[in-house]
């Protein structure tokens, strides 16, 4: 995503630390199986999300919508149909139990975790600054750096692409059928000239770029260089805080009991 | 031959990839309007996530592009703002992983339905393992979870096994798999004087 917004010290960490530190964490949150301290975390890092992005608070909570939509869909069905002891309330197939409500939150919180984590990272994060960062700290190889950043060039021209045939068919009045038939011969009318079209283009680029000489050398120079600064200290230890104050307080001063 | 994916292969791979990744988003909203009508029908829909490895497997036929095309669809995705973050990111890596050793295990040279329908499966078992361990579904009770199950085993396999075969066969007549395909000894016969 890349909207005209502030920048805040989020855009200046590291983009490759930054993509790490999120990774990290996402697979920590897996393992954490308290209720009390997943939702500590999350407040920490919705904090980052709603203050620190540099957009408008209106965008951030226009993002925030489909984040209400995945805390009750991923909940929900634990919650009215999870196993259980403690009976709260039963009707027919549903039946809540105390287990199943609060494994509900615990699963509602953690797609919230990952939501916010991933949405802050997608609204501080260039892609081109990316993977400038991982070809020059990770060393992924620059074929599949440019490769990536070709294709997300690519992602406009699929739109407009998109809005002709769109077009095309309204012209030729296709957008009004209905039943099965229709929705199959739109799915392929849409597909295919697409999808043709982009091995074409990219096939074509490929050839290009091959011919000016583009190698998968690692010792090449960059446009746009990456290092290290303060603020990635800073970041890392945001999280390691987070982390230890979240779990202090999920013991000292728990929200709920379980 | 040199080994290893070639920039071409690599940047079709992608391109096809991002295709998919927006396609994904879109999938995304689709998925949530038909969850509130109850049990599991979005498990149905839910094949649609595994589609672009096989895809792009099926179009390019070399080893290592269904786990990449599975990688870049999800980052494609992921970069777009999907509401679920990160957790697509690794659902994506182990989903393509377990599609591409269904392909490795026919050693890349079989192309037809059967291993389609095959690496969705494998999909869709990867993204169960992700599941018990991210959304803890293994404390459903059990008929839900069976329906679950079925619903996305199901779904699986018409999205990602048989759409993904017939869309490729659909392509091959426009010819432009030609372009990215290693060239088989049919080929070359071909080129032989007569």
């Amino acid at each position: 995503m890349n909207v005209s917004n502030a920048e805040t010290w989020l855009h200046g960490i590291n983009p490759s630390l930054k993509l790490g530190v999120l990774i990290v964490l996402c697979i920590v949150a897996l393992f954490i199986h308290d209720l009390n301290y997943m939702m500590n975390i999350t407040i920490g890092v919705l904090i980052l999300f709603l203050f620190f992005t540099g957009h408008s608070i209106k965008r951030i909570l226009l993002l925030s919508i489909p984040f209400c939509f995945i805390f009750i869909s991923t909940s929900s069905a634990m919650i009215l149909f999870g196993q259980g002891e403690t009976l709260w309330f039963e009707w027919g197939l549903i039946s809540i139990t105390e287990e199943s409500f609060m494994r509900g939150l615990l699963v509602g919180f953690r797609a919230l975790f990952f939501a916010a984590l991933g949405l802050t990272f997608s609204l501080t994060t260039r892609p081109v600054n990316l993977f400038y960062s991982l070809m020059q700290q990770v060393k992924l190889k620059p074929k599949y750096a440019y490769s990536f950043m070709a294709a997300l060039r690519l992602i406009p021209i699929m739109m407009e692409e998109f809005q002709t045939i769109r077009n095309a068919m309204k012209v030729r009045g296709f957008e009004r059928g209905k039943g099965i038939r229709s929705v199959y011969f739109k799915m392929k009318s849409y597909s295919i000239p697409l999808l043709s079209g982009s091995i074409r283009r990219a096939h074509r680029i490929a050839v290009a770029m091959e011919a000016k000489r583009f190698t998968d050398t690692r010792d090449r120079t960059y446009y746009y260089e990456f290092g290290f600064s303060k603020m990635d200290h800073g970041f890392i230890l945001y999280f390691i805080i987070l982390l230890l104050a979240g779990f202090y307080l999920s013991i000292q001063f728990p929200l709920v009991s379980i | 031959m040199k080994k290893g994916l070639k920039l071409t292969d690599i940047l079709v791979t992608i391109v096809i990839a991002v295709a998919f990744g927006i396609v994904y988003i879109l999938w995304g909203s689709i998925y949530y309007s038909v969850k509130p009508l109850g049990l599991h029908l979005d498990q149905l829909i839910y094949g649609m996530w595994f589609i672009a490895g096989p895809v792009a497997f099926l179009i390019l036929r070399k080893p290592g592009v269904a786990l990449l095309a599975e990688i870049a669809a999800a980052s494609g995705e992921f970069f777009l703002g999907s509401p679920w973050g990160l957790t697509v990111l690794l659902y994506g890596v182990v989903q393509g992983l377990f599609a591409e050793l269904v392909f490795m295990t026919f050693k890349y040279k079989k192309f037809n339905m059967q291993v389609a329908v095959l690496a969705a499966i494998a999909s869709c078992l990867a993204s169960v393992i992700m599941d018990f361990a991210y959304g803890e579904i293994g404390a459903l009770s059990t008929w839900n979870l069976s329906l679950f199950m079925i619903t996305r085993f199901v779904g699986s396999i018409f999205f990602a096994g048989v759409t993904a075969y017939y869309l490729v066969k659909v392509l091959e007549a426009t010819g432009v798999t030609n372009l990215v395909r290693p060239v088989s000894n049919k080929d070359y016969a071909e080129l032989d004087q007569k």
